[in-house]
């Protein structure tokens, strides 16, 4: 309770305690009552009372009234009933009959509905008297209210109501045995004197001497062991005296009023109690009058939801919306129930305490601001609660949304959520995002996607940085941060392994270099010999979708192929073998889930594949690469953690894209943006080993750095990957480079060619000016980033948290020193 | 005022004459009870039906077989025969409705008015019956004048039916 009030010394029976102390938290039906501003927020038990019995006596009055049974005559009203009028077949609507039929017509709705509520716990909702009570206060609602009439989905509301007041008077009778003292009068106990008169009888003087006694139940007494109890004995106790305020009627936890109070709340829910959400309006097919949009209120709340699913992740937005999954599709039943369809009661309550906690008053906006939202539903802090509840679900089931290309799938996701769910994630998820909804909403002027929208965007982005860890990304994703983290740094370690093992081996380097150079350079030299063209586009291929150990076994392979030629120091061989077995050591068990994984990124990496092939061809360079050395650095550092191979395979594999990039500009990106959220549901492995058969080993670590970080985000990954490509393509020199045990194949037969050292200078400095061009093209994409809408690999990248682009711009500067040194040489 | 989904049961004491009127009525209400009248072509209705609507047997039949016409007494003789606590007759175009020995015997009298050979002033009437649980509220439609006028009884059964409980 978030009321604060000093608790005082309790004058016998209208205690004053501190919210806190009340030890409401446990009695949900009160703590409702209060959020729904039934009970106000006094801290007068008597009050409470007082506004209880009220209540109550206006429910019993509506019931009275509406509630018509022409059978009972009318005693005291007109003696003689006109009876022309009020016959059963009278057609006059306001027959008593009329209303009875009507009433009755009604009813046979609610009671279809009421019929197949809550099934499985069809102990207590199926009871007749349960249902009784249910059908009536429905009834009575409706016909108080008929301009909404009854729709389905209202007796979903009204269910946990029910319950929660039922709990909690099973609590009351629960502490009803225990405290039995303080409810009960016992006079039976007493012992009466000698002239055994009732009036003279001195009840003073007994109840003193029961005082001595234990277990007395004297007025004087009570109060002091009131004190004693729990502050929650304590409330309920008091909350729930006959003798306190307004009597029975006041007794704020009772069976008998069961009814009244779950109508009233009900009541309130419905019409949001003053406030800005109101739950009738969900069921209202007329456009709410202040509305700007023009739409029933459910739609433009299935709107608004989109709006903030696309600020929070856009990539997942445009995936639904592409599909053409609608947000009123699963959106409705989720608002119109506030989410009772998809957990159990149980969690159904945890999540609506967390909706009645927030604040339902309308925030009020300047009336000069333009900024305004738009939508009723983020008008509010239980709106946008709302809303970021819904928009939490979502991004819970993102990765298989992302796994299916049929709109009916994401809607058969979305439509049956998952049972077993951590919900407590679920909900801090959704408490963060409210608070980016109430911040969107200051900056969404517009509903339309204009300079508005992208203007909102950027305000939001600006944003995203605080709630950066928590958002985009999923945090329910299967791979906490920190295991990103710990990767990152584990990267950096390896990269300055590197460097060091770079500089000590500088000549070896270069030999190594000139290999990789020759190597590319017999590459460039020829045309793609069938063979190699087969491996070449089975190395894209395969890079998009071959395991680690595959390209493991090549390298292996190569290796032995290579021993005879004269390419490769015989140091780097041994550092490969080494690295090659540790790698070899560590993947073999982990082959066939790979290559598992590889025939289902096959399968939905088809295009991208073959545009990867093309791109591949034109740059075969870039191709050769060091997917072998970033496979043996990451198989170095899967030594260190064993995860690491997968997290690398996701750098791989959004590394792969690279290659297709920048002649192929967006539609790879997309499919790249595809890629990460592939990953994550069907092996990271997969994916980063396609990756790999692409990237230069000279960049390797740089590429893993960056690849690390972009596998995060996914508008990292295609910035990375083209800084990566460019990287490849400056490299190919370097893709002799030491590191990586031998590109796969493809590069296997290259690199026993010979290479003439000339080209190798010129080579490798035009590939360091290249590659500086690169950064500077991949510096200014970040820039545009946050101002850029439209395509899609821009808003994909829009997704960048603040997080993503930091990584990427450290990996941008590596690969700034990496063509630095190249232009060096 | 007769629409059609209001009415559960249809019973009819007969001397519907014709196979159209009898079609009326199935458009008001399809469970339709009738018993055959002298003037009747259908010659397939029963002289006598019992049925069952709630608590309540009633009984049914046209009354010109028992003599003298609209007689309580041999009324309430067939009543006993047939054993029910509602007997509805006709025959005498007169609208009554006696209770009688913990039980009612009802003639709701010409639906149409028709000509009756023992009184001169027949007016159209017909007659409502509410069942709800042990109680039967009788509304009683004539049309008098170009006016409908409503009245209505109630009776209440007891299980030992032996007296009136009203």
């Amino acid at each position: 309770m978030s009321r604060e009030i000093v608790k005082e010394e309790a004058p016998p029976f209208s205690c004053v305690v501190s919210a806190e102390n009340r030890g409401l938290a446990s009695l949900r039906s009160v703590r409702w009552r209060l959020n729904l501003g039934i009970l106000p927020p006094s801290p007068s038990v008597d009050d409470l009372r007082r506004v209880t019995a009220d209540s109550r006596r206006r429910y019993a009055g509506l019931r009275r009234q509406l509630l018509v049974d022409p059978h009972v005559a009318k005693h005291g009203g007109s003696n003689s009933p006109d009876l022309v009028m009020d016959n059963p077949l009278s057609q006059n609507p306001d027959s008593t009959w009329g209303r009875f039929f009507r009433n009755a017509e009604l009813e046979k709705m609610v009671s279809q509905d009421l019929s197949r509520l809550y099934p499985e716990l069809g102990s207590y909702f199926q009871a007749p008297g349960c249902q009784g009570m249910l059908r009536r206060i429905l009834l009575l609602w409706c016909l108080k209210h008929p301009e909404s009439g009854y729709r389905q989905g209202m007796h979903e509301l009204l269910a946990p109501l029910l319950y929660i007041l039922h709990v909690d008077v099973e609590r009351l009778s629960e502490v009803r045995k225990i405290h039995e003292d303080h409810f009960i009068d016992k006079f039976d106990g007493l012992s009466f004197e000698e002239n055994d008169v009732t009036y003279s009888f001195d009840f003073k003087k007994v109840l003193d001497s029961m005082e001595d006694e234990v277990g007395s139940q004297g007025n004087s007494k009570k109060v002091r062991s009131l004190d004693e109890l729990d502050p929650e004995i304590q409330t309920i106790i008091l909350l729930t005296d006959a003798y306190g305020a307004e009597g029975e009627l006041g007794i704020v936890l009772s069976e008998k009023f069961m009814e009244h109070d779950a109508y009233c709340m009900f009541e309130a829910l419905m019409s949001g109690a003053g406030g800005s959400v109101a739950m009738a309006d969900f069921f209202s097919p007329i456009p709410a009058a202040e509305s700007q949009s023009g739409l029933p209120p459910v739609i433009e709340a299935s709107v608004a939801l989109y709006h903030l699913l696309s600020i929070v992740d856009s990539s997942l937005h445009s995936h639904l919306v592409e599909l053409g999954v609608e947000p009123q599709y699963f959106a409705l039943r989720w608002l119109r129930v506030l989410f009772g369809r998809e957990f159990s009661l149980h969690d159904l309550l945890v999540v609506w305490d967390e909706i009645l906690t927030a604040d339902n008053s309308p925030l009020h906006k300047d009336s000069g601001n333009e900024e305004s939202s738009c939508f009723n539903l983020l008008n509010s802090h239980r709106g946008a609660l709302i809303a970021a509840m819904a928009v939490s679900m979502i991004l819970y089931v993102r990765s298989s949304l992302f796994a299916t290309e049929n709109a009916t799938t994401c809607l058969r996701r979305l439509l049956n959520f998952p049972e077993n769910i951590n919900l407590k994630k679920l909900v801090a998820k959704a408490k963060s995002l409210q608070i980016l909804a109430l911040n969107s909403k200051l900056s969404s002027s517009s509903f339309t996607f204009d300079v508005a929208y992208n203007r909102s965007k950027s305000a939001v982005s600006g944003h995203n940085p605080s709630p950066g860890p928590v958002s985009p990304t999923t945090p329910l994703s299967l791979v906490p941060d920190s295991y990103w983290e710990e990767k990152w740094r584990v990267l950096h370690k390896a990269e300055e392994l590197r460097q060091d093992s770079l500089d000590k081996q500088a000549p070896s380097g270069k030999r190594r270099w000139s290999d990789k150079v020759k190597l590319v350079l017999s590459r460039t030299e020829s045309d793609p010999s069938p063979a190699r063209a087969e491996k070449y586009k089975k190395g894209h291929r395969s890079s998009v979708r071959r395991s680690l150990l595959e390209d493991l076994s090549r390298h292996l392979g190569w290796k032995e192929d290579t021993e005879t030629g004269d390419c490769f120091d015989t140091s780097n061989l041994e550092d490969r073998q080494s690295i090659e077995v540790q790698v070899e050591g560590q993947n073999e068990t982990s082959i066939d889930s790979i290559c598992t994984a590889e025939e289902r990124c096959d399968s939905g990496s088809g295009t991208s594949v073959s545009e990867e092939n093309s791109s591949v061809f034109s740059d075969p360079a870039s191709s050769g690469s060091s997917t072998t050395n970033d496979h043996e650095n990451d198989t170095e550092k899967s030594s260190v953690a064993s995860n690491l191979s997968s997290d690398e395979i996701d750098d791989r594999h959004l590394n792969n894209p690279e290659d297709s990039p920048l002649p192929v500009s967006s539609p790879p990106e997309d499919v790249l943006l595809n890629y990460p959220h592939e990953n994550e549901s069907s092996g990271k492995m997969v994916s980063a080993l396609k990756q790999k058969r692409h990237l230069s080993g000279r960049f390797q670590w740089l590429l893993k750095l960056g690849r690390n970080n972009v596998s995060q985000e996914a508008s990292d990954k295609g910035v990375i990957t083209e800084s990566a490509k460019s990287a490849n393509r400056d490299s190919k020199s370097n893709t002799a480079d030491s590191s990586t045990a031998g590109s796969p194949s493809n590069s296997s037969p290259t690199i026993q060619r010979d290479v003439v050292d000339q080209n190798v200078m010129g080579t490798l400095k035009n590939l360091g000016q290249s590659m500086l061009e690169h950064i500077q093209v991949l510096e200014s994409v970040f820039q545009q980033d946050r101002v850029q809408v439209g395509s899609l690999d821009n808003s994909a990248k829009n997704n960048l948290v603040g997080k993503g682009q930091v990584t990427a711009m450290t990996a941008l500067k590596e690969l700034r020193k990496i063509s630095n040194l190249l232009l060096e040489m | 005022m007769l629409v059609p989904g209001k009415i559960q049961h249809i019973i009819c004491t007969g001397n519907l004459c014709i196979k159209e009127v009898q079609d009326y009525l199935k458009t008001l209400c399809p469970d339709l009870h009738i018993t055959r009248g002298e003037y009747d072509e259908e010659t397939r209705y029963p002289e006598t039906k019992t049925l069952t609507i709630g608590q309540f047997k009633l009984g049914l039949c046209h009354g010109h077989q028992v003599i003298p016409w609209g007689d309580l007494d041999s009324l309430a003789m067939l009543q006993r025969q047939l054993d029910v606590d509602i007997l509805v007759t006709g025959h005498t175009h007169q609208f009554t409705a006696y209770k009688h020995e913990g039980g009612v015997v009802i003639n709701p009298g010409s639906a149409t008015g028709a000509y009756s050979s023992i009184t001169y002033d027949v007016n159209p009437s017909f007659v409502l019956m509410d069942i709800d649980g042990l109680r039967v509220v009788v509304y009683v439609y004539e049309l008098i004048d170009g006016e409908v006028k409503v009245d209505k009884i109630d009776f209440k059964k007891t299980t030992t039916a032996t007296h009136s409980a009203h």
